[in-house]
């Protein structure tokens, strides 16, 4: 048997000790805290839970008939009419027992592909999908509707159902339209078009090689051009649809032929206002068949009590197909259906409702004090909307449903926070909202804590309560150092102080810009938060900094394919200055290709296919009739760089610097040598595991690199509170952070340091070579941007907090921090009193993010052998919750080598 | 009308690709479950007048009712509960 790295190192009298802060029991400890929801939500979740991912073709089928017969008319209104014609002929789907109703697309977990977006895939996989379509249709069902690894994820074809991308099912029967509505996009779609053009970039061959080489993740124009930004309700809420349809009228005339100083753009507002009509019109329908279904539901119903829930949901949706909401279960009604509307607009992640409980509270208060409800009522809705926001898929490309968003659709409600006056903005609503995500503990929405010391103590306990359930959420997120970034950030384009507060989490982790509105009800007026910005997660997405490091190692070329990514710099690399240094030059070179290569996309997108829906409701586009791309928004300066594997890069740069340049322990080349031989280890893909510990060494090693691996291992790792490792990550972050602003997005603004990993440092780690810092081929960088490296924070977890806070958090849109913590490290109310202290230390000391996976790493262990017996077990992933059992294995070996703390 | 099964009725309001939830008796059903004597056709646009199948493929047709030209293809199996122009057969 060959040995593994854990082995090998215990027999060198170093084990890997992945527990800190004392031992864990030995039997498996689950999580202390364990709620229920209401029996409502117990019935529809069990559905949820037996529910595969599915997708048909009702709305690309009316889109693309609608788009095809007006090639003539101005692309702006094309685009509304495809999106009116493919809202009104949405198929309603209403389960028994649901109170807030509306879906994607026809199933419980529906969705759709979007061939103007793109339609490479299927065309790539035309034939194969055909066969499949033809060699189905055999087997039984029941066979394959057991779950297990893969959870509602439909990882292959089986019966009459075609597995796309590994992730979503569709019926044999529509295979063939796909292919045919796919075919209608060929050379028109934001992809092919955007491919074409960005060709024109004179780098472009650097860019096709840094794609290719898994150096950058993915292109941002027509993947995901959407999302990572904060909703907003304010409009439908306080005009409704009707509201607002006479708005918009009355403007339109208004604009009409006017240009009004603007000889450019000014005259296009009459066509934005056109657009703007017809995708109202198109909602409007929408809500009214919900409607009809609900009352055709109604007059089927024997049971009297199931036969009057169906009355109620259909006067609140005929309401709504009109009027204003006037009541809380109709904004929430209006406020869940909005959000639905925006996401089948493009293929969208981590489009965020935001500070909900905030928007929602006027409804809320009103209605208390009347006696039109009560708090449980409130729950029952609250833990149902957990519901709704769970079954959200999105249907993008492979890569990036599995590879980046691990099937997560980033719909983060933030909580806490200042209000307009600066004073805490935590009302009743919001510990309702705190306790529904205890009762439901699902993905969605994840909740983002703006933690201020202003917020109220017993608030924060709650949240701790929360965390202990073992869901991820809600995590920290600093306030005033958001505030800072948005001040910085958008000040330029008239950010205030006042507004600043009102920000929030777009994504799983992504500062957004808001705003508050006037919002009346009943003749009382609220100032309400709610987004106001661009996307805040596009650009250049995903540049993985250990493979840079390769490349300046090895000449420009990338050691996994042996191409040449780079133009040589043909450097000698004699001291760590200038390894630093051509680092950074190689950095530039990448972001810059990207940045004008995913300029183009976006502005393909901006051309052909711009938001409608979404722009409609964010401001001030109503007011000013541009839409996102005239820059309508009243934030524009949102776009990107976004960074993967930084921890891993610094370790690296730690142990180079350490080994190479300082103690002259080993030269250049011999590293380099022992790191393109994998230190005599297999590669993780040959041994299955893609965790630094379970790797074997090659049968008939000689153990010649054992020594000298040993040392990188053993060099200055950050998470130690160790300056040595610490500064090169300040180094980096006061390069990285500036150099941003070097680059500028289409929408002529500077752009800024995003750092999150998503799930790229799985997908990334396993095409990347042995690093310096002793972790082997094609295992899981760090996980996020601050985390330690699994096992390597050997120093208690308040070290680890000074490590992750050397650098100004305010430079960036964020930091990621995940510590796993064992459950019974902070059981009781103890524990929970000794975790919001390690919080507010590491809140003060200026860190931006932290978030915690209480978990045992024996449950972990044991659910990746008996996945069978975890379908509803939940972790912390980079910024979002999953079901264990719906993310990749790379991500999963990462989490259970990751560091667990026993003690803090 | 043959070959009808859960999947063809009004009162299946489909859950995932394979099954749904049969509105009369409250169950989860598999989708290509044989009918029941409760049954009653949802609109697809199989039924409808305006549909002509496609000659070699099963799974295609045209919607007479499209008003470009050519005319605009349509897939039997696509509901049609919203479909402004669909005539039952
Ligand atoms: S009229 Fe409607 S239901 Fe009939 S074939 Fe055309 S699209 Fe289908």
């Amino acid at each position: 048997m060959p040995k593994t790295l854990k082995e090998v190192l215990a027999e060198a009298g170093s084990p890997m000790d992945f527990e800190s802060g004392g031992h864990s029991p030995k039997e498996m400890v689950d999580r202390e805290v364990k709620r229920e929801p209401h029996a409502r939500v117990v019935k529809l979740k069990d559905i949820y839970m037996d529910t595969l991912s599915s997708a048909n073709n009702e709305f690309p089928y009316w889109y693309t008939r609608e788009y095809v017969q007006h090639d003539t008319e101005i692309p702006v209104v094309r685009r509304a009419m495809s999106l009116k014609s493919a809202f009104s002929h949405s198929t309603p789907v209403i389960y028994p027992g649901e109170l807030l109703v509306t879906h994607k697309a026809a199933f419980f977990r529906g969705s759709f592909p979007m061939p103007w977006l793109s339609e490479g895939y299927y065309m790539a996989k035309e034939d194969e999908l055909y066969q499949e379509a033809l060699k189905h249709g055999s087997a039984s069902a029941d066979e394959h509707t057991k779950f297990g690894q893969g959870g509602g994820n439909v990882v292959e074809s089986f019966d009459k159902v075609i597995s796309i991308a590994g992730k979503f099912g569709m019926r044999q029967e529509e295979i063939p339209a796909l292919l045919k509505l796919a075919k209608a996009w060929v050379g028109k779609s934001v992809d092919d078009l955007g491919h074409k053009y960005e060709q024109m970039v004179p780098d472009y061959a650097v860019k096709e090689a840094l794609m290719r080489n898994v150096i950058c993740m993915f292109d941002s124009g027509y993947t995901l051009p959407q999302g990572r930004e904060v909703i907003n309700y304010y409009y439908p809420l306080e005009y409704g649809i009707d509201g607002l349809l006479d708005m918009a009228e009355e403007l339109k005339a208004k604009v009409a032929g006017r240009a009004d100083g603007d000889g450019i753009k000014g005259t296009n507002r009459l066509f934005n206002y056109e657009a703007i009509i017809l995708s109202l019109e198109g909602l409007k329908t929408w809500f009214e068949n919900y409607g009809k279904e609900a009352r055709r539901l109604e007059s089927i119903e024997k049971d009297a009590g199931q036969k009057a829930e169906y009355a109620e949901i259909a006067e609140r949706l005929e309401w709504l197909s009109h009027g204003k909401p006037r009541t809380f279960a109709e904004a929430f009604q209006m406020m869940l259906t909005i959000h639905l509307a925006v996401l089948n607009e493009d293929a969208i992640s981590g489009m965020a409702p935001g500070r909900i409980a905030q928007v929602l509270y006027p409804y809320f208060e009103q209605d208390i004090a009347a006696g039109r409800t009560n708090e449980d009522e409130v729950m029952e809705l609250l833990e149902l909307y957990r519901l709704s926001m769970s079954s959200i898929d999105c249907f993008a490309s492979t890569g990036v449903v599995g590879g980046v968003l691990s099937g997560n659709t980033f719909n983060t409600v933030s909580i806490g926070g200042l209000n307009k006056d600066g004073g805490h903005a935590v009302n009743r609503l919001e510990y309702l909202l705190l306790e529904a995500g205890l009762n439901n503990p699902m993905p969605q929405p994840t909740l983002a804590l703006l933690y201020d010391e202003k917020l109220p103590e017993d608030f924060l306990l709650l949240a701790m309560e929360c965390i202990k359930t073992g869901v991820g959420y809600p995590a920290f997120m600093n306030n005033q150092i958001g505030m800072t970034f948005m001040l910085g950030q958008y000040g330029p384009e008239g950010m205030t102080a006042e507004e600043a507060r009102s920000w929030a989490i777009g994504g799983c982790l992504e500062s957004s810009p808001c705003c508050w509105k006037p919002l009346h009800l009943n003749g009382k007026e609220y100032f309400v938060p709610g987004g106001a910005g661009q996307p805040t997660s596009v650009g250049v997405h995903f540049l993985a900094m250990p493979k840079i490091l390769e490349a300046v190692l090895w000449n420009g070329v990338d050691q996994r394919t042996g191409e040449q990514v780079f133009a040589p710099h043909d450097r000698k690399l004699a001291t760590y200055d200038e390894l630093f240094d051509q680092f950074k030059l190689y950095w530039q070179k990448a972001v810059d290709v990207l940045a004008l290569t995913n300029n183009i996309q976006h502005d393909i997108w901006r051309k052909n296919n711009m938001a409608v829906i979404t722009s409609m409701l964010k401001p001030d586009c109503l007011d000013r009739g541009h839409l996102i791309d005239e820059k309508g928004y009243r934030y524009n300066a949102t776009f990107n760089v976004e960074s993967a594997g930084t921890i891993t890069c610094v370790n690296s740069l730690a142990a180079i610097k350490k080994l190479v340049y300082e103690d002259k322990a080993v030269s250049l080349d011999e590293l380099k040598t022992a790191i393109k031989d994998n230190f005599g280890f297999k590669t993780a893909e040959e041994v299955n595991s893609f965790s630094l510990s379970d790797q074997e060494q090659r049968d008939g090693d000689t153990g010649k690199w054992d020594k000298l691996h040993f040392m990188c291992l053993q060099a200055p790792k950050y998470g130690n509170d160790d300056i040595f490792a610490d500064q090169i990550l300040l180094d980096w972050e006061n390069f990285f952070c500036p150099d941003c602003r070097n680059y500028e997005s289409l929408y002529a603004h500077t752009m800024y340091p995003c750092q999150i990993s998503v799930s790229t440092h799985g997908a990334m780690g396993s095409a990347t070579i042995a690093s310096g810092d002793g972790r082997l081929a094609g295992t899981t960088f760090a996980d996020a941007s601050l985390s330690a490296f699994p096992g390597t924070d050997r120093s208690g977890v308040y070290a680890l907090l000074n490590s992750a806070a050397i650098w100004d958090h305010s430079m960036s849109q964020n930091s990621q921090l995940n510590v796993k913590i064992h459950p019974s490290a902070i059981q009781g109310p103890s524990g929970s009193r000794k975790l919001l202290d390690l919080i507010q230390a590491y809140m003060r000391k200026g860190g931006f993010h932290i978030q915690f996976n209480v978990v045992d790493t024996k449950v972990l262990k044991d659910a990746q052998k008996n996945p069978q017996n975890y379908r509803d077990l939940m972790v912390r992933v980079a910024g979002f919750t999953q079901y264990w059992v719906e993310i990749g294995k790379p991500v999963q070996d990462e989490l259970i080598a990751r560091t667990e703390y026993e003690g803090i | 009308m043959t070959n009808l099964n859960c999947r063809d009725c009004r009162d299946f309001a489909p859950i995932d690709v394979v099954k749904g939830v049969c509105h009369i008796t409250k169950t989860t059903v598999l989708g290509d479950a044989e009918q029941c004597g409760d049954f009653s056709m949802m609109p697809k646009c199989k039924h409808c007048s305006q549909f002509t199948a496609d000659a070699e493929t099963v799974e295609m047709g045209v919607c007479q009712a499209s008003t470009m030209e050519p005319k605009f293809f349509a897939f039997p199996d696509m509901v049609s509960v919203t479909c402004e122009y669909y005539e039952q057969n």
